[in-house]
């Protein structure tokens, strides 16, 4: 399995093993200190959001969708009302501040592919994401190039992400430009019949909910896949 | 608004830390982000949160900086090059006290 | 609680306003068509949510707006089933006869 992508990878090898604090390490606590100095926040404002921010990753999405795939009953509660069914999984949209985070608001809707319709996310204004279900946001998604291109040539994006979808089938574009956050609901894939919540969440990886890819029952990782393309 | 269009000569220096930006592709955007990263979001965060830098329009600078001046910075550092530029833009603090904490930070995490 | 103007299924066509202050309307839909395929809760609008003014601000119903890609692209290279979907203030939207 492809360790070897390093040439691919912003010249950040993971391999390289060095004691070295990086000069980003620096420069973002330098600008840390700096702020609390001014009095522009205080490190406690910026631990408690740091804390929350940290816990997060996909995996709260990934249990959203397992739990959806195992249990029809959470799926119609989950489609009717993705902020009051993300707390029977232990996520609260409210977090961390009472009225959620200064960039997210509280409107969560959940997009159900199907065999006719393929739904995509993109923030063509910023970059809005679902970050309590999905985490922080990958570079990718925040970049210009992936911004301006999703919304006028998908097929082609999704394409370089490796997914080429047949032409029945219908792209929806879901453009968060508002104050409403998405995520996708992949289709459950073959070959995981009898599965438990447990191991289906292991499939569900963050590109499948942003719409990028589609689960698959071998495959666990998003950067895997990525491995196997640069190849 | 007026923008500085030359880039800062302290956080041009951190380029040779992280290396020239070689995605070709969207595919190659793609790392786990590092500790920093993260706690550089939160730091944006609280920036918005006081009004001293929006979400929105620290995303609008950066898309404008990360695509000139700091082109060569691969993606994942654009945050934090932004806020800083702008912060010093904006003068809240120099280029000078910029450098002068980050000799006493590298001290610390160094002496760790 | 405004009743909203539109229903689902209505079809509409966003507005070409000059954007003066702030607005998340993304300019590729102005003057575009669509279809109404679901109603969003009341809102400050970000026109005015802007200058923070979110106790005082004007609050308007919110839609999400179906548009075919081959209405937004003349040169789209996908199929002609494609689709994108992106949210709007009431006062954005004007009906379209038809």
């Amino acid at each position: 399995m492809g360790k070897q992508h390093g040439d691919h990878h912003d010249g950040h090898n993971t391999f390289e093993v060095s004691s070295k604090v990086s000069e980003f390490e620096i420069l973002e606590l330098a600008i840390r200190e700096l702020a609390i100095e001014k009095g522009i926040f205080s490190a406690d404002d910026h631990r408690k959001f740091a804390e929350w921010a940290e816990a997060k990753g996909p995996h709260g999405g990934s249990k959203l969708v397992a739990k959806a795939w195992s249990d029809p009953a959470f799926k119609q509660r989950l489609l009717e009302n993705g902020v009051e069914a993300c707390k029977e999984v232990g996520i609260d949209w409210l977090q961390p501040t009472g009225v959620g985070t200064p960039s997210d608001y509280t409107y969560f809707y959940v997009l159900e592919n199907t065999p006719q319709v393929h739904n995509v996310l993109v923030c063509t204004l910023c970059s809005c994401y679902p970050r309590p279900v999905l985490g922080m946001s990958p570079d990718w998604y925040r970049t210009p190039s992936y911004r301006r291109r999703m919304v006028r040539r998908p097929r082609e994006v999704l394409a370089e992400f490796g997914l080429h979808l047949p032409s029945d089938i219908e792209v929806r574009v879901h453009d968060s430009n508002q104050k409403s956050r998405f995520m996708v609901m992949p289709m459950r894939p073959e070959g995981t019949e009898g599965w438990s919540e447990e191991q289906l969440a292991r499939i569900v990886t963050r590109d499948t909910m942003i719409g990028v890819a589609l689960p698959r029952a071998d495959r666990t990782s998003d950067a895997g896949s990525l491995a196997e393309q640069v190849r | 608004m007026s923008e500085q269009a030359r880039p800062y000569a302290v956080l041009m220096e951190a380029l040779d830390d992280i290396g020239e930006r070689t995605d070709t592709t969207l595919r190659c955007i793609d790392h786990e982000p590092e500790v920093w990263e993260s706690r550089m979001q939160t730091t944006c965060e609280c920036l918005s949160k006081a009004g001293v830098l929006d979400n929105l329009e620290r995303r609008h600078a950066e898309d404008r900086l990360g695509e000139s001046i700091y082109v060569r910075f691969p993606v994942q550092t654009r945050s934090v090059l932004t806020v800083a530029h702008t912060l010093m833009e904006r003068g809240l603090f120099t280029e000078q006290a910029l450098r002068d904490k980050m000799r006493s930070v590298r001290a610390r995490l160094e002496e760790e | 609680m405004a009743t909203p103007k539109f229903q689902v299924g209505d079809k509409v066509r966003i507005k070409d306003r000059t954007t003066l202050f702030h607005t998340r309307t993304q300019k590729y839909i102005r003057k575009r068509v669509g279809t109404v395929v679901e109603h969003r809760p009341e809102w400050v609008i970000p026109e005015d949510e802007a200058w923070d003014r979110m106790e005082t601000g004007r609050k308007e119903p919110f839609y999400v707006i179906r548009f075919k890609q081959t209405d937004l692209w003349p040169d789209y290279t996908g199929f002609a089933q494609d689709t994108l979907e992106s949210e709007a203030s009431e006062s954005w939207l004007e009906s379209v006869k038809g």
